[in-house]
């Protein structure tokens, strides 16, 4: 099936059922922490019973572990941007969901600096504050505000897509942006897969090679 | 003498106000401040504690109900299947699965969800196919629908 990033290293879908055997009790139709989901790992391969089967704690590592993911911002609507970072944040990528289990994780954005408003939104969005005292109420175009901090259009977008609850706050430390390429090593360690962009950014016509320009069919002679 | 209206004199008074009590009282003892321990503060809190259970059990369904669907989308995209596509599919292949159990197969049995996705994905691509091609291919193996005569 389609779904699968690129450099996945988790294996989905290889989980053991658990049979008949479960009791209805240890169900987690709200959330818990006895899921024998399936995400398994590299990790040390249990007894061969005829197929890949994981340990126990690989399995446990896998459906529980917090992951980190990446995203490039390059040439990307804002918009889109955080609506990915929201699913993953929040953990409703998961099947084992629930607003209480706390099944978030990390994304790190790069390249805010060169997100791509769509339309005239550079000039004509506009982001207000009030800082409190009279007289104290600031409106900024978005090109003003990208200028003077290139991680805020971004940080607001997700922040103001994420629930207005009070795990939005946790949610957003869990958020990492930086506005170039440029990762601290501590984070980069962290990594595990990159979410696909969201748009596909189309190509100028001094990047294509002189040959594929040559092979693009000629819909009709001057 | 004989007194036969002795025991009118005797006043009747109430001696199991505490079990009385403690029948509200137990309903109260994980609440926040003194109406976890006062009689008459816990008597108000314990019976709007009994309404909103009750009004709650409409509501459970709904919640439960959008808790599985979240659940049943998140495991369908890990699939490259979106849900609606998902469980339209489903339901036109005449596989009559609940959202409870589809939440359940995708936590617990990810080979079958993953069978059940590859399941909607063809029956999709048949349904495509039957509605854009000229109708000189067969017709697909998923999209027969078989009548059960119970």
């Amino acid at each position: 099936m389609a779904g699968k990033g690129p450099g996945q290293e988790r294996g989905r879908g290889r989980g053991r059922s658990e049979g008949p055997a479960l009791p209805p009790g240890r169900r987690p139709s709200q959330g818990s922490a006895s899921a024998s989901r399936g995400r398994g790992g590299p990790g040390a391969p249990g007894p061969r019973r005829g197929m890949a089967s994981y340990t126990k704690a690989a399995q446990q590592w896998a459906t529980f572990g917090r992951a980190w993911y990446l995203l490039d911002a390059k040439m990307q609507p804002p918009g889109k941007i955080a609506a990915a970072t929201v699913m993953r944040l929040e953990g409703k990528h998961k099947p084992i969901y629930h607003a209480l289990n706390d099944c978030g994780d990390h994304v790190v954005i790069i390249n805010t600096r060169h997100i791509a408003f769509s339309g005239n939104k550079w000039e004509q969005k506009v982001y207000s504050s009030h800082t409190g005292y009279p007289g104290g109420f600031k409106q900024v175009t978005a090109t003003q505000l990208h200028l003077k901090d290139p991680t805020a259009i971004v940080k607001l977008t997700v922040y103001r897509m994420l629930p207005k609850n009070l795990q939005r706050r946790t949610m957003m430390q869990r958020l990492h942006l930086f506005p170039e390429d440029v990762i601290p090593e501590d984070i980069q360690k962290n990594l595990l897969q990159e979410i696909p962009q969201p748009r596909a950014v189309p190509k100028r016509l001094d990047e294509y090679t002189p040959e594929e320009i040559a092979a693009f069919p000629r819909v009709w002679t001057p | 003498m004989v007194v036969l209206s002795a025991a009118r004199w005797l006043r009747s008074r109430l001696t199991d106000r505490f079990w009385r009590k403690l029948e509200v009282l137990k309903y109260a003892r994980h609440f926040r401040g003194r109406k976890n321990r006062c009689y008459k503060l816990a008597v108000r809190s314990v019976r709007r504690a009994f309404v909103k259970s009750t009004k709650a059990r409409a509501e459970k369904k709904r919640v439960l109900r959008a808790l599985w669907i979240t659940r049943i989308e998140a495991a369908s995209l890990e699939h490259g299947l979106k849900y609606p596509v998902f469980i339209s599919n489903l339901v036109k292949s005449q596989v009559e699965l609940n959202r409870k159990v589809l939440a359940d197969l995708a936590i617990y049995e990810p080979k079958t969800f993953k069978s059940l996705a590859a399941l909607a994905q063809r029956r999709r691509q048949e349904g495509f196919l039957a509605a854009l091609g000229d109708g000189k291919e067969p017709e697909g193996i998923f999209s027969r629908i078989v009548r059960h005569h119970y």
